[in-house]
């Protein structure tokens, strides 16, 4: 039995370990409980991507908050996360797509956001020499990038821990209860832990744990699959999207091409087991190629998955429980959770703390009423 | 279910089983590469693009544990972990030759004929000898996902195999499957596959709780 913490995090992920080191350095006694090892799942398995463009406009602000606790990552963890700034590009392959991209960016500018611009064809060649000769434009994220998954969860990881949170792994939560003013959680090891306020970062994982508790959130999920060719010489600098196509596109510092960007494979979450879906590893391969001829000779040396937990209106969990005091829910990224990691962590904090935020989450309320996408986002590509 | 028995390989080992079981589908390098391996199906790559080489039964006579790793066979000291049959943890995978540990030629089509005996149903003409387990395994860091592709990009070989099922138990059996290709396969034939753009694929949707 554990009682001497204020804030249990169950779930030991990118978001769960960033919630952890921000209540830490607020002089809260934190205690992580991960079922598995930390970043077992999407938190080591995704793309990657630090990315603002496209974003749902409710994410917008809280993406661009991140991305400036991105651009100084070292002084926040004390590891640069393998963090590059090389911009991200969403790329139209027909008018119909460009004029997707116009209307996007005007949207932007009205909402007085100017992170966003547009590419000619000829603007999109000098960004991206390489692209097919199809693609008409593009829209363009400047300071945009990616950094290394599970490089990151680790060093949040360290940073937490360095500020006086617990990480317990292999901590299966089986049971919670609520009595009086304190959160019961127990694990499949039959140790039992208490602690005044729960902090649910479960993932994938996070609608059960919501359940458990009375509260239906309608989450799904997805084992979003990704494949690295083998090393090419340089050949694209920023990461890459298509408007009509799931796809996302990079080129490491080490020359391997990873491609991703949202063809799942399957997945089982009581086993944790994950199967590839090699026809949609095809079609990946197909819209990778469509978009840069230059693979036509290369190969695929590495193909993975990660489960991610998917809302149906593709934006996440943040906020109080509806139902039960003390609990706060962060879940849900559907897919696209890596980047708003550092800043989310932040708000977890003050909502576990403060039992409220100055930042603008109503669109995530977990009693929300759930809709299809919507809020202008463009295609998001996973990771 | 139409019985189809596939072999991999076309060393001493599987050419001993191709002699024994006429049947059987036979593939081998260089002109089929199998690259991936599901239950109850073989990814290949050839000339005329990727194949899916189904399979009711697979004997693997070429030394490629990714393949078995792909399909959840177990692993016990840096080996397949099989009976005296030569069949894996995975009912109906059996493996034979330098995979599991024979010296020559002559062991390697032994145990190869050993297999294919039980495949067939017929007498064993022997038994396979459980390799001796090989030193533990160095403790290693878990790789990202690319330094996993620098890895994987290294020639087949005994410390190709050793590394990779390093980082096999460092992410559990559940994940173990994920570690693939067993071998690079062509992104341009690959993509040839895609004939049409599939459908989005709804997430799967999950009802379950804390237990």
């Amino acid at each position: 039995m554990s009682d001497g913490v204020d804030v249990i995090v169950v779930g030991g992920g990118l978001h769960g370990m960033s919630a952890a080191l921000h209540l830490a350095r607020r002089g809260r006694r934190v205690l992580v409980l991960e079922k598995d090892r930390v970043a077992a799942h999407a938190s080591s398995y995704s793309a990657g991507g630090v990315r603002t463009l496209g974003r749902h406009m409710a994410e917008v602000p809280l993406a661009v908050e991140s991305l400036e606790m991105w651009h100084r990552i070292a002084a926040l963890v004390g590891d640069g996360c393998g963090f590059r700034e090389v911009g991200h590009v969403k790329v139209a392959e027909s008018a119909e797509e460009m004029a997707v991209l116009e209307a996007r960016a005007a949207e932007m500018r009205r909402a007085g956001w100017t992170h966003e611009e547009l590419l000619d064809r000829a603007e999109l060649r000098q960004v991206v020499p390489a692209v097919s000769p199809h693609a008409v434009g593009a829209l363009i994220a400047r300071r945009n990038g990616f950094a290394k998954p599970y490089r990151t969860t680790q060093a949040f990881r360290r940073a937490a821990e360095a500020a006086g949170a617990q990480v317990r792994e292999s901590a299966k939560v089986v049971g919670i209860e609520r009595s009086g003013d304190r959160w019961t959680v127990r694990c499949a090891d039959g140790s039992e832990h208490r602690a005044p306020v729960l902090v649910n970062t479960a993932g994938a994982w996070g609608a059960r744990l919501a359940r458990t508790l009375g509260e239906d959130i309608p989450l799904g999920f997805n084992a979003l699959m990704m494949m690295l060719t083998a090393r090419l010489p340089p050949f694209v600098t920023p990461v890459v999207g298509l408007t009509g196509r799931p796809m996302s596109f990079k080129q490491t510092d080490s020359g391997h091409v990873m491609i991703g960007g949202g063809h799942p494979g399957t997945a089982d979450l009581d086993s944790g087991r994950i199967t590839v879906d090699v026809e949609r590893m095809a079609a990946s391969a197909r819209t990778a190629l469509d978009l840069f001829p230059i693979l036509r000779d290369t190969s695929i040396v590495h193909v993975w998955c990660g489960i991610e937990g998917v809302m149906p209106d593709e934006i996440p969990v943040i906020g109080l429980s509806a139902v039960h005091p003390g609990l706060v829910h962060a879940f849900g990224f559907s897919g696209h959770g890596f980047e708003l990691g550092p800043f989310i962590g932040s708000i977890v904090a003050q909502l576990a703390a403060d039992g409220k935020t100055n930042w603008p989450i109503a669109a995530f309320a977990p009693d929300r009423a759930v809709e299809h996408p919507s809020g202008g986002a463009l295609l998001q590509p996973a990771g | 279910m139409v019985e189809t028995i596939v072999i991999i390989g076309a060393g001493p080992a599987g050419r001993a089983a191709a002699a024994a079981l006429p049947e059987a589908r036979l593939v081998a390098r260089p002109a089929e590469t199998a690259w991936h391996a599901q239950p109850g199906t073989l990814w290949v790559e050839a000339a005329g693009g990727i194949e899916a080489v189904p399979f009711t039964r697979l004997l693997l006579c070429a030394d490629e544990k990714l393949l078995l790793m792909a399909l959840e066979c177990r692993f016990a000291g840096g080996w397949p972990v099989v009976d005296e049959r030569g069949e894996t943890t995975c009912p109906g995978v059996f493996a034979a030759g330098r995979i599991l540990g024979a010296a020559t030629p002559e062991e390697a089509a032994a145990q190869a004929a050993i297999a294919a005996a039980a495949l067939a149903g017929r007498a064993l003409p022997g038994r396979i000898a459980l390799p001796a387990a090989r030193p533990a395994t160095v403790q290693e860091a878990r790789l990202d996902p690319t330094e996993m592709a620098s890895l994987l990009e290294q020639p087949p070989g005994a410390e190709r195999t050793r590394r990779v099922l390093a980082q096999a138990e460092l992410r559990g059996p559940a994940l173990a499957s994920v570690i693939l290709p067993s071998r690079p396969v062509g992104l341009a034939a690959l993509a040839a596959r895609a004939s049409v753009r599939p459908p989005p694929r709804v997430p799967q949707q999950d009802r379950g709780t804390l237990s």
